[in-house]
């Protein structure tokens, strides 16, 4: 395969420090959007699908990617490999591979924004930043939709907002998401505490990785359930309040873990980084549960090593992007051996 | 995200349950019979939290539904796309936008229990047709004129009354304009 930055690129998201670092990791707005008079992509034909590419990534190129560069390519034309490195990106998702007819992405990858085209809805379109800065995110994604709507009709209702092929999109079509670490909080099972407050409100929350709704590194991500009702604003509001607070409860449990229990989680970490520093191979979920714990004794500055990012070295050691490093071609077990090599060289160790 | 059961797939999820198994934190989403099976299977400790039933009555609109279906014979079909209201049951999503008009009140019903609410209140297209154009502006006067009132400001709000009118009227002829459409 012939190796082009689209592949290559480290987004600007993952790899800076945010605000709120190194608990809140990053900020994530998406609109969900379609194209009055033609049915929403799960139900149209090739034709259909086709017309709704060729309107919104004509738009897109006329209107948005004309100052900056963007990448557009249609589904069909990517390798499933490719396909999953753009999913470990967070910015399809795994369903998408499974499909690829008449869909499409366009994307400023560097900059983590873009638009999805004939997932669940005809554009789904979205701007990821480094930290909190939902606001910053919805500002980027609202530019790019009112930019589209100059070139298409979307379908409004006047009581129910713009449609979508979910009821549960309806309205806004507006869902902010932000993912936190919070290794200290599980640790000391305060997080128990934490999710059943949560539960409680509008807020939903779930793993980052993991199998099913499992969560896998203490990676989380906290998001808004209702689209309907409230206005963009109210619902940044509620995601960030709560974001926050989750946050500030992490900042206190690792406190507490430094002031009443330092041997214990200091020999935690070291024997933890004693693993990755010696393991030949390395299934991803394990990696990524090891580097959970190993970010957490540096960010406690018990571990002599230097900072890294975890969003960002968790996507770099995916399936994806070790075979885009390394070679599509690749069994399983290659590429366990290379995550583990390929760890040891992105922490220096 | 999805409204169904994760245990069967099949029923809409009425409870909304966090576990708690050592490190291992996960979501799930039930409907009321698998939940009541999964009260039995799981042994109390793991089971932190009975989030409140935010869908309740979601199922009970879905069932009801079901029934005017078998009474009346005749099983509500969006007739742009075909969608009808069990094939939003069984696959979660609509079809087309007009399926949220054809569907009516049990889909309405899934609406509200889920966002607590019927009512957009964010962002508008600026494309908007001339009528709904018209609603909004009333709507901002409306309540201008409100507080024009409650400030004792009695000649701006006659101002504004007469904004309203002359917002009214032409309503009325884009209406009839429609109409004869």
């Amino acid at each position: 395969m012939r190796r082009n930055k689209f592949f290559t690129v480290r987004p600007e998201w993952a790899s800076q420090r945010g605000p709120g670092y190194p608990v809140i990791l990053a900020s994530r707005a998406r609109l969900a959007r379609n194209i009055e008079g033609i049915p929403f992509p799960p139900a149209a034909d090739e034709d259909e699908l086709e017309r709704v590419r060729g309107m919104v990534l004509e738009s897109v190129a006329r209107r948005v990617a004309d100052d900056e560069e963007w990448d557009i390519k249609f589904a069909e034309e990517l390798s499933r490999d490719q396909l999953l490195l753009l999913a470990e990106q967070h910015l399809i998702s795994r369903s998408f591979v499974e499909k690829t007819q008449g869909r499409a992405v366009a994307a400023r990858w560097i900059s983590g924004r873009g638009v999805i085209v004939n997932a669940q809805n005809h554009a789904k379109i979205f701007a990821i930043f480094a930290g909190a800065q939902l606001m910053k995110a919805w500002e980027v994604a609202d530019k790019i939709d009112s930019n589209i709507e100059r070139d298409v009709v979307y379908s409004y209702d006047q009581r129910l907002g713009y449609l979508t092929s979910s009821p549960t999109d309806v309205g806004t079509g507006l869902r902010v998401s932000i993912m936190l670490h919070l290794p200290a909080l599980v640790i000391t099972g305060e997080i128990g505490k934490t999710m059943l407050a949560l539960g409680q409100s509008e807020i939903l929350v779930r793993g980052m990785h993991g199998r099913g709704a499992g969560v896998s590194g203490n990676l989380f991500v906290i998001s808004n359930k209702r689209t309907l009702g409230l206005s963009e604003r109210d619902i940044i509001a509620q995601v960030e309040t709560v974001s926050r607070k989750v946050a500030e409860n992490e900042r206190t449990a690792r406190k507490i873990l430094l002031q009443e229990y330092k041997l214990d989680i200091s020999d935690r970490v070291f024997r933890t980084l004693g693993v990755l520093e010696r393991a030949r191979k390395l299934e991803f979920l394990e990696a990524v549960e090891l580097l959970s714990l190993v970010k957490l004794g540096v960010d406690m500055e018990i571990l002599p090593i230097s900072d890294f990012n975890l969003v960002d070295v968790v996507m770099r050691i995916g399936n994806g992007h070790i075979k885009a490093l390394k070679g599509f071609e690749l069994d399983e077990e290659e590429v366990e051996k290379e995550r583990a090599v390929h760890v040891r060289r992105i922490l220096d160790l | 995200m999805s409204i169904f059961c994760d245990e069967c797939g099949k029923n809409i999820a009425t409870v909304f349950l966090i576990k708690v198994a050592g490190s291992e934190i996960s979501r799930a989403q039930l409907c009321e019979e698998c939940s009541k099976k999964m009260d039995e299977a799981t042994e109390a400790a793991s089971l932190i939290a009975l989030m409140p039933q935010i869908i309740s009555g979601m199922q009970s609109a879905v069932d009801g539904n079901l029934q005017d279906e078998v009474f009346s014979g005749e099983p509500i079909v969006c007739e742009e796309c075909g969608t009808s209201f069990n094939d939003f049951k069984k696959l979660g999503y609509l079809g087309c936008s007009a399926c949220y008009r054809v569907l009516g009140d049990p889909l309405e019903n899934v609406i509200f229990d889920f966002h607590g609410s019927n009512k957009h209140t964010g962002k508008t297209p600026t494309k908007l047709s001339r009528e709904a154009r018209l609603r909004l502006k009333l709507a901002e006067l409306e309540r201008s004129l409100r507080k024009r009132i409650a400030e004792e400001e009695y000649e701006a709000a006659a101002a504004v009354r007469d904004e309203i009118k002359q917002i009214e009227s032409m309503l009325d002829s884009e209406r009839s304009k429609s109409e004869k459409e």
